[in-house]
């Protein structure tokens, strides 16, 4: 059974292994549960509609207003990566974004133009975890791209966890869950920089997800050498990787360590990795490779 | 794998079962809840303050705002087709008041090479017989769809 959706500017692929069993119209209930919650995210955390729950709240300034837990999670998630990087990676990099042209909502075509000051750090976002609340203390447009897509996948499995086998593809990050066939688990390839159609490596997986950042996809039209990861401080898009990818037991680990490791190139990413315990490969400009942590043996029980 | 460090764990753990407690703000719900409020602030950076737009779709909004005019589109499911260099693209677009509430791929082109494990300078790759289906790689956009999903919006306009 597999279903195919766009969600968040991507390709979302969802498939779950029904084998012999008659329980299809069970596996498509639960399908379509998991899409629906890529669209609760969606909705929550777009930073591309003006009728989001982000962008409506981020239009209060100097004062607290109570989120949603659809909002609350992956901000809370990327402003700790935020913290442990010492703002490399930074989800205030919005305003940026835009700046650069990353401005469009793929489905209406609409161009949205949000107000922010010049000088912002995510250390302008502030979260009670108690309250639920947000408070902004300047204009600012958050940026939770490298989260949000990994926060529906990982709710998405949990829709699926019942069953033997499940993939969710979302644009490339992937959470595979149990078993392809009984004793085999999940193979999944990772993508050539520039020959799109090749893979150049293939990590066996079963419950735990893969994602990666790359430069060789949303490329800047207008400046060369710039793409849709940037560094806050610099404004620039690094190029010494051209791919990173993590594996973890959760797609929003994944999904934001890969671009923090990303941003933070080959040498700091890579300690980035060891210091928290995750495994990863890096590939640099040069089509080297980088492997961090980790053994040949991806499996992991599921709770 | 390497021990890993718990907190991170337990962030997404929290935030996962956090959306299932019951009796939270839904997103929608929140949003409507804060128009309201977003009146007081708005003019404080009216300055800036500014959303532009543009595109075909676009205009779903504005016609939102004025409750009485006719829907633009219809609602209901429609069909659209486009290509891409790799072969014919199907969609099935929902629409509901003006605004598109789904789109599922029904039929793509986009394929990887089973078992195309390349080698890259300096590194030997262990080569795995088996089918590879399942790919990792930087995000890919819609942007191939985009024609399809416009045939498809084509479809459900209101003469």
């Amino acid at each position: 059974m597999r279903k195919t959706k766009l969600f968040m500017d991507t390709v979302i692929d969802i498939q779950v292994v029904t084998g012999n069993t008659d329980n299809k119209e069970e596996a498509e209930a639960a399908i379509n549960r998991a899409f629906e919650q890529f669209r609760r995210v969606e909705q929550a955390c777009s930073r591309f509609s003006p009728d989001s729950e982000l962008m409506q709240v981020t239009r209060v300034i100097g004062k607290s207003v109570q989120i949603s837990r659809y909002l609350f999670g992956p901000l809370m998630f990327a402003l700790e990566v935020a913290k442990l990087t010492y703002g490399k990676f930074d989800p205030s990099i919005g305003k940026v974004m835009e700046e650069q042209g990353y401005n469009r909502h793929y489905l209406t075509s609409s161009v949205i133009n949000s107000a922010a000051a010049d000088a912002v750090t995510y250390r302008d976002i502030i979260l009670d975890p108690s309250a639920h609340t947000l408070l902004l203390k300047k204009p600012l447009v958050i940026d939770l791209g490298a989260v949000a897509k990994g926060f529906s996948i990982d709710l998405a499995a949990n829709e699926l966890k019942e069953f033997d086998g499940f993939v969710i593809n979302a644009g490339g990050d992937i959470f595979a869950g149990g078993m392809e066939q009984e004793g085999i688990p999940w193979k999944v390839g990772i993508q050539h920089p520039e020959k799109k159609e090749q893979i150049v490596h293939v990590f066996e997986i079963s419950n735990l997800a893969v994602c990666t950042s790359g430069s060789y996809e949303r490329r800047n039209v207008k400046v060369p050498g710039m793409h849709h990861i940037i560094n806050p401080e610099t404004k620039k898009s690094p190029n010494e990787l051209v791919s990173s990818t993590v594996i973890a037991p959760y797609a929003m680990i994944a999904d934001t360590f890969s671009t923090a490791g990303f941003l933070l190139g080959a040498d700091k990413g890579k300690k980035l990795l060891e210091e928290v315990g995750l495994r990863g490969l890096f590939i640099t400009s040069d089509l080297q490779f980088i492997h961090v942590g980790g053994n040949s043996n991806d499996t992991k029980k599921m709770d | 794998m390497v021990k890993m460090d718990k907190k991170w764990v337990i962030l997404c753990s929290t935030a996962v079962a956090a959306a299932y407690t019951s009796g939270f703000y839904s997103t929608e719900t929140q949003a409507v809840k804060m128009e309201s409020a977003q009146h007081n602030q708005i003019s404080l950076h009216t300055k800036v303050q500014q959303s532009g737009t543009t595109g075909n779709i676009a205009n779903y909004a504005l016609n939102q705002q004025n409750k009485k005019a006719k829907q633009k589109y219809k609602d209901g499911t429609f069909t659209g087709s486009g290509m891409n260099r790799r072969g014919d693209i199907q969609v099935a677009v929902t629409l509901r008041k003006d605004k598109i509430v789904d789109v599922q791929i029904s039929n793509w082109g986009m394929h990887y090479s089973e078992s195309d494990v390349v080698d890259l300078p300096g590194q030997v790759i262990q080569r795995q017989s088996a089918n590879v289906g399942i790919v990792s790689g930087a995000t890919y956009s819609t942007e191939a769809f985009t024609d399809a999903v416009q045939d498809a919006i084509n479809q459900a306009q209101n003469s």
